[in-house]
């Protein structure tokens, strides 16, 4: 079993995040372009894969429709810089600010279900949400989207977006380390391990819920601005309930009682399908074979199982 | 915007377009619910599996040919979409009816996933269509403007089908057995009948719907790829308003769906997509457990 | 100090408990008994906000609280512990007592501070009080059953209640694991200033530490006085297939 919570990143992992961190500096002097891409994917992905953890896996919330929550933070995003001539970093608190208002608006009917009933009230909202995104031609560009979407001045060439991308999701990494340290992140887990005991020792454990899910969707939110950062544009499947359930997979490649897992699911994932993509249209098939072989073999995710098996051997 | 021609005429036309279509997704979301009610576990795999019925109910009926060819397109597609789950199910599924429910699901998903990229695999890109048989081909004059004749067939079929599930469900000793489980399976343990088949004959029961549900809505939409995702969402939000498990209540939330969606399009054709997500969170706000009692 | 007057909770055609009172006075040991399905479980649940009573009335120093959520009368200064374990399995004993203390502080909802830094002492404090000090860093899953109990107990101290409720804190212990128990809460008892509200099974337990003795069946409450009363009335003897015992007295 994982010791404990207050063992989430044990000291080596300081190390070798640290490590990474500065290995990732130097990555763009000496790589092509194209993994430089794929590298800030990544970094957006993983955002949203942590943001999607902090409430499913800390949390223990059936957060079924996260990807909701990213798709309203990059149309927010997208729409402020097309449609108006607001400055740019108005837009960049608009997008984790419109996904938090809407994760405080769903979430505040979700916390009031059990389980199974969270997740299809929130399937059936961000569906709604989706299909209106879809429909509004006008306004949202429908299936179209938006494209061509301008990037901020002061981003002007792809290593530019590397470095404030991975700045950015570094400090929201710190940030969500920091919250699932403190009492509030205890309290939180302690509600994922039993609710009821929370409710009897004093915990207002639907409003911690909430509190959980607003955070969890304004990271969303940042990563839904992120990747108009670096793609410049938005389409109705970032709203799409196929892309929650894939960071779900992500979530638990990485294992999602482990505090960075989602991070190398993400990677993972990412890497995979660009990778994969070049040499079959069905990669499809292949996340649904990954998916069942972690279900059957490895449901603690790649990281959880590295845990597990180095801390045997202590 | 809201205002076209409001007759009621259209009205009635409209009405009875949206009761046809919710015949189809009352198919398919009964073999939903009743998965869900038995395994309590929603089947993300359904669309797929729909989709599966869809594409093989053209094979079966352009290799053959003719109305001949449809009808023996609706026989035997279910049969193939049951025979896939059950493989699936044999192979994989039961061995982990011991886990969470959250792996189950993730399961189905998975399952999905696989299912969808076969038919790619099998039948390509490309949009198929299904003729329907000659005698329901055409139109018929039905409050003024032209009902498709092939949607009385389907009038019909959704009742059968209701009918159909009742009387298994009510009649016969597997389909007691599947409603005892439903609702306290370690007693149907108990009693010394192996729950895992019990599990086994739902899903593929709940699967032979999905598959015959796509292959009666063959003739009147293009087959294609990706008529699975937005089934899918459809049906989980049907079986959430009707309350989960609930058979009868997978019928009201077609019936809610199918016909709001419709008559959408009278009012605001624009986003007549939008109206039946409105109806399904309305629903959901105010009996959030559904509108009909859950199996559990 | 805790008043439950005339209260009532049917589920559906079951009528679980029905007209029940019960007097504690502060800093009392009251033990309440019956047979089991008499209704004891669902009266507590009553008591802390996990039900709400149909009719009647609860009564904790003046005031009303029949109704409020469970978190509500926690803070009031009820404290509780389960008949099924009911702990944090996969956080280590330090940490399942910390949650409790960091609401009482109205800790929990802080965003900046690192939790192992908080509320160190008053949980360590806690832990020591109950004899768990040396199990602190041990995921709570994986203690034994009898420290498991311990635990419970542990946890609901952790809000400084002035109230202790104890859901057949003894169940599946062995004999040593009992008395020691029995120790633990006389010890709570005289240390902290607590009033104690348990149920119990083991009639020895319950004659042993009781001041004041309930008597449930069917729901109802059969009579509420001192231990020899409730040894001697007929009543009790009949409800009880132990009258036997009863009658002998221990």
């Amino acid at each position: 079993m994982p010791k404990g919570v207050a063992n989430l990143i044990p000291r080596r992992g300081l190390w070798s995040a640290g490590g990474i961190f500065f290995a990732l500096l130097i990555v763009p002097q000496f790589a092509p372009e194209f993994y430089v891409y794929i590298l800030t994917l990544i970094f957006v992905t993983a955002l949203l894969a942590m943001s999607l953890n902090l409430v499913i896996g800390h949390g223990g919330l059936f957060q079924f429709h996260h990807a909701a929550f990213y798709g309203v933070g990059a149309y927010a995003f997208a729409l402020i810089l097309t449609k108006t001539s607001l400055p740019v970093w108005v837009g960049f608190i608009a997008g984790p600010l419109t996904a938090a208002v809407m994760g405080l608006l769903i979430g505040w009917f979700c916390v009031r279900l059990s389980q199974l009933y969270f997740g299809m009230l929130q399937i059936s909202l961000g569906s709604l949400i989706w299909a209106i995104v879809f429909r509004w031609y006008k306004f949202t560009g429908g299936d179209d989207g938006i494209h061509g979407i301008p990037r901020p001045s002061f981003l002007s060439s792809s290593n530019k977006v590397y470095y404030f991308v991975l700045l950015i999701v570094t400090f929201c990494l710190i940030v969500m380390y920091l919250i699932l340290k403190s009492p509030f992140g205890r309290t939180l887990q302690a509600i994922r391990d039993n609710p009821q005991r929370c409710e009897a020792v004093g915990v207002n454990v639907r409003r911690h819920q909430l509190m959980a899910i607003v955070i969890a969707t304004s990271f969303a939110g940042m990563a839904g601005v992120l990747f108009v950062v670096l793609e410049r544009f938005v389409v109705p499947d970032l709203l799409f309930w196929t892309l929650s359930l894939e960071i779900l997979i992500m979530c638990l490649l990485g294992g999602w009682f482990t505090f960075a897992g989602p991070v190398l699911g993400a990677a993972l994932i990412v890497a995979l399908r660009t990778f994969v993509g070049k040499y079959t249209e069905y990669w499809t098939l292949i996340l649904g074979i990954i998916l069942i072989l972690l279900i059957f073999f490895l449901p603690e995710g790649v990281m959880g199982y590295f845990l597990r098996i180095s801390e045997r051997s202590r | 915007m809201p205002g076209q021609s409001f007759s009621f005429a259209a009205l009635g036309s409209q009405f009875l377009v949206g009761l046809s279509r919710a015949m189809i997704l009352f198919i398919v979301c009964a073999g939903l619910s009743f998965v869900l009610g038995v395994l309590r576990v929603p089947n993300v795999a359904h669309g797929a599996l729909y989709m599966l019925g869809a594409f093989s109910a053209y094979t079966i009926s352009t290799r053959i040919g003719g109305s001949a060819g449809f009808w023996l397109a609706l026989v035997l597609a279910p049969w193939v979409v049951a025979l896939v789950s059950l493989i699936a199910e044999r192979a994989l599924f039961c061995h982990l009816y011991q886990r969470e429910h959250l792996m189950l699901l993730l399961f189905t998903f998975a399952l999905s996933l696989i299912l969808s990229d076969l038919v790619k695999f099998v039948w390509g890109a490309t949009y198929r269509s299904v003729l329907a048989p000659s005698f329901l081909k055409g139109f018929v004059p039905v409050f003024g403007s032209p009902f498709p004749r092939y949607n009385f067939f389907l009038l019909i079929m959704g009742p059968l089908v209701a009918v159909g599930l009742w009387l298994f469900t009510n009649k016969t000793r597997m389909g007691k057995i599947c409603r005892a489980a439903a609702v306290d399976r370690e007693m149907v343990g108990a009693l010394g009948i192996n729950v895992s088949w019990v599990f086994a004959a739902a899903f593929v029961i709940g699967c032979y719907l999905a598959g015959l549900g796509g292959a009666l809505v063959a003739p009147t939409v293009s087959v294609t790829l990706g008529m699975d995702h937005t089934l899918i969402i459809e049906a989980f939000l049907i079986v959430t308003i009707g309350g989960l498990g609930n058979i009868w209540g997978a019928l009201v939330g077609s019936l809610l769906f199918g016909i709001t969606q419709s008559l959408g399009v009278l009012f605001w054709p624009q986003f007549a997509i939008v109206f039946p997500y409105v109806a399904v969170v309305i629903v959901l706000l105010l009996r959030p457990r559904g509108l009909l009692k859950s199996v559990w | 100090m805790l008043q439950v007057e005339a209260v009532y909770k049917s589920f559906g055609d079951f009528t679980a408990v029905y007209g029940a009172h019960l007097t504690v006075e502060r800093g009392e040991l009251v033990a309440v008994i019956g047979p089991n399905g008499a209704g004891k479980t669902t009266l507590f649940n009553l008591i802390t906000g996990q039900l709400k009573p149909d009719k009647g009335k609860i009564l904790f120093k003046g005031e009303e609280i029949n109704g409020l959520p469970p978190y509500e009368i926690c803070k009031k200064g009820i404290g509780r512990s389960f008949q099924i374990v009911n702990i944090f399995p996969r956080l280590t004993v330090f940490e399942n007592v910390q949650v409790a203390v960091l609401a009482q502080q109205r800790k929990s909802s802080n965003l900046f501070f690192p939790a192992q830094s908080l509320a160190v002492e008053e949980t360590s404090h806690i832990l020591e009080s109950v004899g768990l000090s040396d199990k602190a860093a041990s995921i709570a899953g994986s203690l034994s059953h009898g420290d498991q109990k311990i635990l419970e107990i542990a946890i609901a101290l952790g809000n400084d209640p002035e109230l202790l409720i104890l859901d057949e804190p003894t169940a599946g212990m062995s004999p040593e694991e009992t008395a020691a128990t029995i120790k633990l809460v006389r010890q709570l008892a005289e240390t902290r200033g607590l009033t104690i509200l348990f149920c119990e099974h083991d009639m020895d337990v319950v004659f042993d530490i009781a001041q004041s003795i309930m008597v449930m069946h069917h729901g109802q409450t059969l009579i509420q006085g001192k231990p020899e009363e409730v040894r001697k009335d007929k009543r009790v003897q009949e409800a009880y297939l132990g009258s036997v015992e009863l009658a002998e007295g221990r």
